[in-house]
């Protein structure tokens, strides 16, 4: 069984307990505006252009004849090349051309991680599944979590929630520790702004808590300029986990750090304001559990 | 976009100018920081002036008269403020002279200090005209340097020294013994504490007694070895003993009744110590200081003789004092950190370049090693232990290195402690691993209980007081100039058409990889015959050139023998030297790059890439590009550490073969001090797409920006690239650079300990931090006056940012900040 995997990033600090390497799946079912990693969203193996990285002004011809960079739009490209995007990226020697997934089966993955074992040994630090969102690639994610448990590494995931839910139960089911994502609370804003309704989300959140009281819970939500950046929206939130049990809740805070990614792909970044208020930010992080 | 940065503590203090006046040493430490160090004649003088007197006499009983001659004439100081006493030279900041070294050149070295890139001094036109007069022509033809020179056969030369009057290093096979009279070096300060010099003394007296009247070695070695010992003991009770005349008359002229009780203490003080033992932890301390001070007179040891294990020499005294209510902690971190003061006055003076360039930002180790195990292999961690770390937090002068031991069972507190002090951000402490250098230590013949009771002295050192005989420095050797001379066969961009290394084939020749690292391993193991043979000739020649009486009467084995530390041989001894390998990443990735580009995928032919080398990559971006994106080490990327390891494996088979001759172990070792960027000074364009001319790789860390994995992928290119099989291993230093954000808070404590568990469980040797933003060190650069006290972790030490030179201030810029995800 093979999946495709878009970065494996070792010493991760923010995204669960210890030292973690985190391992990204491609492919996500929202489509969130202010996405800070849009290479994650399409399942399938895109190409990315850097024409900041390009050094054919240089001299530089190794691309020659798989493809031409005059007049190279990367969105036309990807459609053309699908099939051969490694050999795409493998050519470019400035980094410029790059392609953002790769095929792996649970095993490599797995070496990979456990390359860093001894930095997890004596924290809580391990396996942190990751997105896009982890579960589309349902029955993949699964066989990663079973691989990591066979070779006693511990592990985490980070979910939207909206996935199969019977692919989250069995995750559940191996997993030590969960980053779960809520966006918004109001059905109708959450398809405006993620392209989704939240029911689904919602449910899978309750069956964790009602089927998986032992395992930890940590609650996130990105709070974003003019989405959810209000004492209404996150104190709903709030609200609806307080009385719960085995849970912690964070705000993330709004950054642009994926917008140049948008133009490397050939898309266009949402419009929206840069920051969330200090002050108001101040406020809402009162609500952190 | 505005990004909110994390700031470390010492970040923070620079920011809002908040400096130490409200404690003793701050308020000392305000009269001299920034001040340009001025060089004292006074121990050049007076050692010149024995020495002229003393010709033809035992070496040992020569140094021993030169001392006391020092100790009955230099100045003394007792200093506003101080509760320390003693400094050997002026006000400020001072460096002080070793004619016995470089007095040959010191005439011409001299004239260039002041204006020299790395480390400049001042002197006065008085002192320089006493030295181009006085000191200077009684040296020439002297020297260890000379001499040395003129051993070396002519094959080897070349990899040595450059055509010229002072001899200046060619950087390829650098010898380092001329430059220092030994390497670094650690007392048993237990000794002199515990009995005192008056102790030492009926030692040697009782000796002397028991000597054979009718031996020929007796009389010629023993009773002038013994003799010198005596007259070095006077020579210390006396120096102190003048400092306690001039406290108490400083103490008679003081208005100030407590100052005045200050200066009767410390007159006191002296009068006792390092005559008689130590009574409390004052006098503990005074007395080390005293003995540490005068072991600066004695030698220039490289990098100073190391202050040892502090945090267990001292804590019978601190705690017999606490259980009188005689100290508090306060009190004792008074103390210590007005030998911090005194320390940091002190330069160490290198006259030649090189020796400047290797130790910039005015390097000097003496340093203090804390927690680790107890001679019987328990953890050793105490209440000193914390006040040392302490210290370290709310005064982080760059002075003395703070070196802790770490083990499996150290104490979470400790560890927890020692994160908490990284993250202040001045770079102390450094850490040590007992897990891999004990072990090596009983590999090379030590008992248990001297290899626990270890010492860091120096960059990365360990060592046992009592059992370490080997004093001689050894080579700094270039192996990335091994690697240009497998490209231009056997010839560096640097020096033209002069054939230096061995013709090994022009690059159109080789057919395959293996044919190319064939012909680099050949340079390598050329390089390699060279150090060797220096090697061979700086053991036969030291000890007709230095002697040390006082390090050799704080020796076990040199008291036994009656013999002194220098001698080539001291039975019982374990001869720890190395050699250092300079430019390892730069090799590793070069090759990496030469394997994949060229042979495995073919996308360029050798010589296309040397003719974009002899360009240095101008005009030439594509194949700079191309040879930049291929493995490089650093990455946990098998590619690159497959060929690191095999490096290593070669030289550590030659070292295990030859080293044998020499009759010490002379172990491989990564720990480049400063050097890797006057060495690659001489290296032209490299295959890993590196500049001409711009600094190698440092110590065990990967290439300046090639490292794209993280920090854990350093440490584990580390552990696989190591030849855990071959005990012929010494000191790898490993630089890890994180922002501040990635040590945030409690949990970013508890991650740091994490960290340093890992590393110890991989048993790696080193492990040094910085934790900076970038940003900081940008602009300390383009402000110099607004970061003066910014501290930097450079290479086994830290040094004020803003006194090292642009090339080095730009190579710690471009080693690779570690941010988290």
């Amino acid at each position: 069984m093979t999946g495709t995997v878009f970065n494996i990033q070792p010493y991760s600090l923010h995204d669960g307990p210890g030292i973690r390497t985190i391992v990204f799946l491609k492919g996500c079912p929202l489509r969130c505006k202010w996405c800070s990693n849009p290479e994650s969203q399409s399942p399938y193996p895109e190409v990315a252009f850097d024409r900041e990285k390009c050094i054919a002004d240089k001299g530089c011809r190794f691309c020659e004849g798989v493809c031409q960079i005059e007049g190279f739009s990367p969105s036309e490209t990807n459609a053309r090349l699908k099939g051969r995007c490694q050999q795409f990226c493998e050519v470019c020697p400035s980094g410029a051309l790059t392609v953002y997934g790769k095929e792996m089966s649970p095993e490599q993955i797995l070496d990979r991680v456990e390359a860093d074992s001894a930095f997890y040994s004596h924290g809580k630090g391990g396996l942190t599944l990751s997105g896009g969102e982890p579960f589309m690639q349902g029955q993949f994610a699964l066989e990663i979590l079973r691989e990591a448990k066979r070779r006693r590494i511990s592990t985490a995931a980070e979910t939207c929630g909206f996935c199969d839910t019977e692919v989250l139960r069995q995750a559940a089911g191996l997993l030590d520790y969960v980053l779960f994502d809520i966006k918004l609370l109001d059905s109708e804003r959450h398809r405006l702004h993620t392209g989704v309704p939240n029911e689904l989300i919602l449910s899978n959140l309750e069956m964790l808590f009602s089927e998986f009281p032992e395992l930890h819970k940590h609650i996130r939500t990105p709070v974003i300029p003019t989405v959810n950046d209000s004492l209404e929206d996150i104190g709903a939130i709030s609200r609806f986990l307080s009385g719960r049990e085995n849970y912690s809740y964070e705000l993330l805070p709004y950054h642009r750090f994926g917008t140049g990614k948008y133009a490397l792909l050939g898309r266009g970044y949402a419009d929206i304001p840069e920051k969330v208020d200090d002050e108001l930010m101040a406020e809402l992080k009162k609500l952190q559990v | 976009m505005s990004q909110i940065k994390e700031l470390s503590p010492q970040e923070l203090r620079i920011q809002h100018n908040i400096g130490y006046g409200q404690k003793r040493a701050g308020r000392i430490l305000e009269g001299f920081q920034g001040s340009r160090p001025v060089i004292d004649i006074e121990r050049g003088k007076y050692f010149t002036e024995s020495f002229k007197q003393t010709e033809g006499q035992p070496l040992v009983l020569r140094w021993a008269k030169a001392l006391y001659s020092y100790a009955q004439n230099a100045t003394v100081y007792v200093d506003d403020d101080q509760l320390i006493a003693g400094r050997a030279g002026r006000e400020g900041r001072y460096g002080i002279l070793y004619p016995e070294l470089d007095g040959d050149f010191l005439d011409e070295a001299i004239k260039s200090l002041p204006e020299r890139e790395s480390s400049p001094f001042d002197i006065t036109p008085e002192d320089a005209d006493y030295i181009i007069n006085e000191i200077s022509p009684y040296w020439k033809g002297k020297t260890f340097h000379e001499a040395l020179a003129a051993a070396i056969p002519e094959d080897t030369r070349k990899y040595t020294y450059n055509n010229d009057s002072e001899l200046s290093s060619r950087f390829i096979v650098n010898e380092t013994a001329s430059f220092r009279s030994s390497i670094q070096w650690v007392h048993d300060y237990e000794k002199p504490l515990h009995i005192g010099f008056n102790g030492i003394k009926r030692e040697a007296q009782e000796k002397l007694a028991e000597l054979d009247e009718f031996s020929p070695v007796d009389n010629t070695e023993k009773r002038p070895f013994l003799e010198a010992v005596i007259i070095t003991a006077d020579a210390i009770i006396l120096w102190a003993q003048r400092h306690a005349e001039l406290a108490e008359k400083k103490a008679e002229a003081e208005t100030d009744e407590k100052r005045k009780a200050e200066l009767l203490e410390i007159a006191r003080i002296c009068r006792k110590v390092p005559a008689e033992p130590a009574g409390s932890f004052y006098e503990a301390v005074q007395s080390q200081w005293f003995i540490q001070l005068f072991s600066r007179v004695e030698q220039k040891t490289g990098t100073i003789i190391s202050n040892g294990r502090m945090d267990q020499y001292l804590y019978p005294y601190y705690k017999a004092d606490k259980e009188k209510g005689l100290i508090n902690e306060d009190r004792a971190e008074e103390l210590l950190e007005c030998v911090w003061v005194a320390m940091a006055q002190y330069i160490d003076l290198y006259l030649s370049k090189a020796g400047g360039a290797f130790n910039e930002g005015y390097a000097h180790w003496e340093a203090v090693t804390i927690g680790g195990q107890t001679p019987d292999g328990r953890d050793a961690v105490n209440e000193l232990t914390y006040i040392f770390l302490r210290s370290k937090r709310e005064f982080p002068l760059n002075y003395p290195d703070l070196a802790a031991r770490i083990h499996t069972r150290s104490p979470e507190k400790y560890l927890y402690e020692v994160a908490e002090t990284i993250k202040d951000g001045s770079g102390f402490p450094k850490l040590i691993n007992d897990d891999e250098v004990v072990p090596l230590l009983l590999a090379k013949g030590a008992q248990f209980e001297e290899a626990y009771d270890y010492s860091v002295s120096g960059c990365a050192e360990c060592r046992m007081p009592n059992r370490d005989t080997y004093t001689s420095p050894c080579a700094y050797i270039n192996f990335a100039a091994a690697l240009e001379m497998t490209v231009y066969n056997g010839k560096m961009l640097k020096y033209g058409d002069e054939v230096i290394g061995l013709q090994t084939g022009e690059a159109e020749d080789f057919e395959s990889f293996d044919e190319f690292l064939e012909a680099y391993l050949r340079q390598q193991k050329n390089f390699m015959k060279h150090a060797f043979i220096q090697q061979h000739e700086i053991i036969r020649l030291r000890a007709e050139h230095f002697a040390s009486p006082l390090g050799s009467s704080l020796h076990k084995l040199c008291m036994e023998q009656q013999k002194d530390i220098h001698s080539p041989k001291i039975e019982g001894g374990i001869d720890l030297g190395y050699f250092e390998f300079i430019g390892y990443g730069t090799v590793i990735d070069s090759l990496a790059a030469i394997k994949k580009v060229v042979f495995e995928d073919k996308r360029i032919t050798l010589p296309q890439l040397r003719e974009a080398m002899e360009h240095d990559f101008e005009g030439y971006e594509p194949i700079r590009a191309l040879v930049t994106s291929a493995p490089a080490y650093g990455n946990n990327d098998s590619y690159a550490d497959q060929i690191g390891k095999r490096l290593d494996r070669e030289l550590l088979e030659f070292t295990k073969k030859y080293s044998k001759e020499l009759g010490v172990h002379l172990d491989l070792r990564y720990v480049p001090f400063t050097s890797n960027v006057p060495f690659g000074k001489v290296v032209s364009a490299t295959p890993n797409g590196r500049r001409a001319y711009v600094p190698l790789s440092d110590g065990s860390s990967a290439s300046q920006g090639a490292d794209r994995n993280g920090p854990t992928a350093i440490l584990l290119s580390n552990y696989a690239t190591k030849n855990y099989d071959y005990r012929n291993r010494a000191a790898r230093l490993l630089n890890i650079k994180l922002s501040p954000q990635c040590v945030k808070g409690e949990e970013g404590t508890a991650k740091l300990v994490d960290f340093i568990k890992a590393w110890r469980d991989l048993k790696l040797w080193h492990l040094q931090f910085n934790i900076i933003n970038r940003e900081t060190l940008i602009k300390a650069q383009q402000d110099p006056d607004a970061y003066r006290s910014l501290l930097v972790r450079v290479a086994g030490y830290s040094a004020y940012f803003c006194e090292l030179s642009k090339d080095l201030q730009d190579d710690i810029i471009s080693r690779t900040e570690h941010g988290a995800v």
